[in-house]
């Protein structure tokens, strides 16, 4: 009782603060500060030991029914590749890296209540891992969430084989708490999770490049740019995918892009000059590599051999493809 | 040095050495580690910790046609995190089949403890809040 006269009078204040036009100096609860949202994910009913390949399933059959999105794997597929039969389950890492060969960018959510509802107010589904027990006695599951009822305080998940259970939120607390509050937003490439940071989405963009997918790296650094157009990370990585896909005039733009924001950025102006070198442009080249300079040892060193290149003509290491 | 021995050093150098083709090119893993280019000595790491997955995997009942597929599925990072903490991390399953061999006095607690909205073992039981 006096807990719950301290919240209203703490949501009083937030209203009052509000309504006068102010922001809010306290901050609001979460579970006051997103709208309810119910998330029309499709139900996979479950399968022995393979929650994580159901909850891909239909995590996957959910973008495909509102995106252009088409799952690459079947169900097989999924399972065959996420259960480790003597773990009686399936790993976090493999949950992601399947997601990924499926198709879908896996995004590693931040570890807070706030970040899955502002996810869920976007309508993206969020698999989570929850301990349904105690850490004594762990039973580890995997669940996508499909919305949040604001007025009755509960999140809804298809839990097991019940479709959209609900779930009293101090409960969902607890069991998601024991996992450290882990959950991923799968979402085609062209999408973005609502939640996210610059940073921490061109590492999951990347890591779709580095395991074989990099025309659906291309098209989430793209979706990027759209939300942080002067990122200059994001602007080194795709002007790297373009040029390692051999598509030379979209790397330079990109390129050039970068520099037009930082014009000594070192590994920008390296990679420039490369390209330049690799397309004729022997002139030119040599002027911006001579721009660039680093402190750090490793960088210089691959500067000087960048350098080196050029004035050999361009034809040390021509253009080996990995 | 027996066959295996031959055949990963041959494996190995042919990585290395593709590698060592881009060494000009500062890759965009040099964003998120604190050196531009991977040492070879880090690649060997990685090599062995793609191995070492594999491994477990066969060991661990996995279908053998599936583990090169799981393998190239997952990042270095990831590859590392599998081989270096196999013991430790949590793999997300069913309750159902892990309770048939729990005893009855963790079936009790397990069950009053869902009543209380303290876990959610069991999928007919409903909280009293």
């Amino acid at each position: 009782m006096k807990g719950n006269y301290h919240l209203h009078l703490l949501l009083a204040l937030a209203t009052v603060l509000m309504m006068s036009g102010c922001a809010s100096k306290e901050p609001l609860l979460s579970t006051e500060r997103y709208n309810s949202s119910s998330i029309k994910v499709p139900f996979v009913a479950p399968r022995s030991d393979l929650c994580g390949a159901t909850s891909i399933e239909m995590v996957s059959s959910y973008w495909q029914s509102i995106t252009p999105y088409t799952p690459r794997l079947s169900q097989e597929e999924l399972d065959a590749r996420t259960l480790i039969p003597a773990k009686g389950g399936t790993l976090q890492v493999e949950l992601m890296a399947t997601a990924r060969a499926n198709g879908l960018l896996a995004y590693t959510l931040t570890p807070t209540l706030d970040a899955l509802l502002q996810e869920l107010e976007k309508q993206h589904p969020v698999i989570v891992l929850v301990n349904r027990s105690y850490s004594w006695y762990p039973l580890w599951h995997y669940a996508p969430v499909t919305g949040y009822n604001k007025k009755d305080q509960t999140i809804l998940m298809h839990f097991s084989d019940r479709p959209n259970e609900a779930i009293n939120i101090a409960t969902f607390k607890r069991l998601w708490e024991r996992s450290g509050n882990w959950g991923i937003v799968l979402i085609p490439p062209g999408y973005l999770p609502a939640s996210a940071s610059s940073k921490a989405f061109l590492r999951s963009a990347y890591d779709l490049e580095k395991t074989g997918m990099r025309d659906q790296a291309i098209i989430a650094y793209k979706s990027a740019l759209q939300r942080w157009p002067k990122d200059i990370d994001i602007l080194f990585a795709l002007a790297n995918a373009y040029y390692h896909s051999n598509k030379f005039t979209a790397a330079e733009k990109y390129y050039r892009k970068l520099l037009s924001i930082e014009p000594l950025h070192p590994l920008a102006l390296n990679n420039l000059s490369d390209l330049l070198c690799h397309t004729g442009r022997h002139n030119e080249a040599l002027k911006t590599i001579k721009k660039a300079d680093s402190n750090n040892i490793e960088i210089q060193s691959i500067i000087n051999a960048t350098q080196k290149k050029i004035l050999s003509g361009c034809t040390l290491q021509a253009s080996p493809k990995k | 040095m027996n066959i295996s021995k031959l055949i990963l050093s041959f494996i190995l150098s042919i990585t290395l050495l593709t590698q060592a083709s881009w060494a000009q090119i500062a890759s965009t893993e040099a964003l998120f580690k604190q050196t531009e280019t991977l040492s070879s000595k880090d690649k060997i790491i990685q090599f062995t910790a793609r191995q070492d997955v594999a491994k477990i995997l066969a060991q661990m009942d996995v279908e053998p046609t599936m583990i090169k597929d799981r393998v190239a599925a997952m990042t270095d990072e990831e590859a590392s995190k599998f081989a270096n903490e196999i013991d430790t991390l949590p793999a997300g399953g069913d309750a159902v089949g892990a309770l048939i061999g729990a005893v009855v006095f963790v079936f009790i607690v397990l069950l009053i403890t869902d009543v209380l909205g303290l876990t959610k073992v069991f999928d007919f039981t409903r909280t009293v809040r």
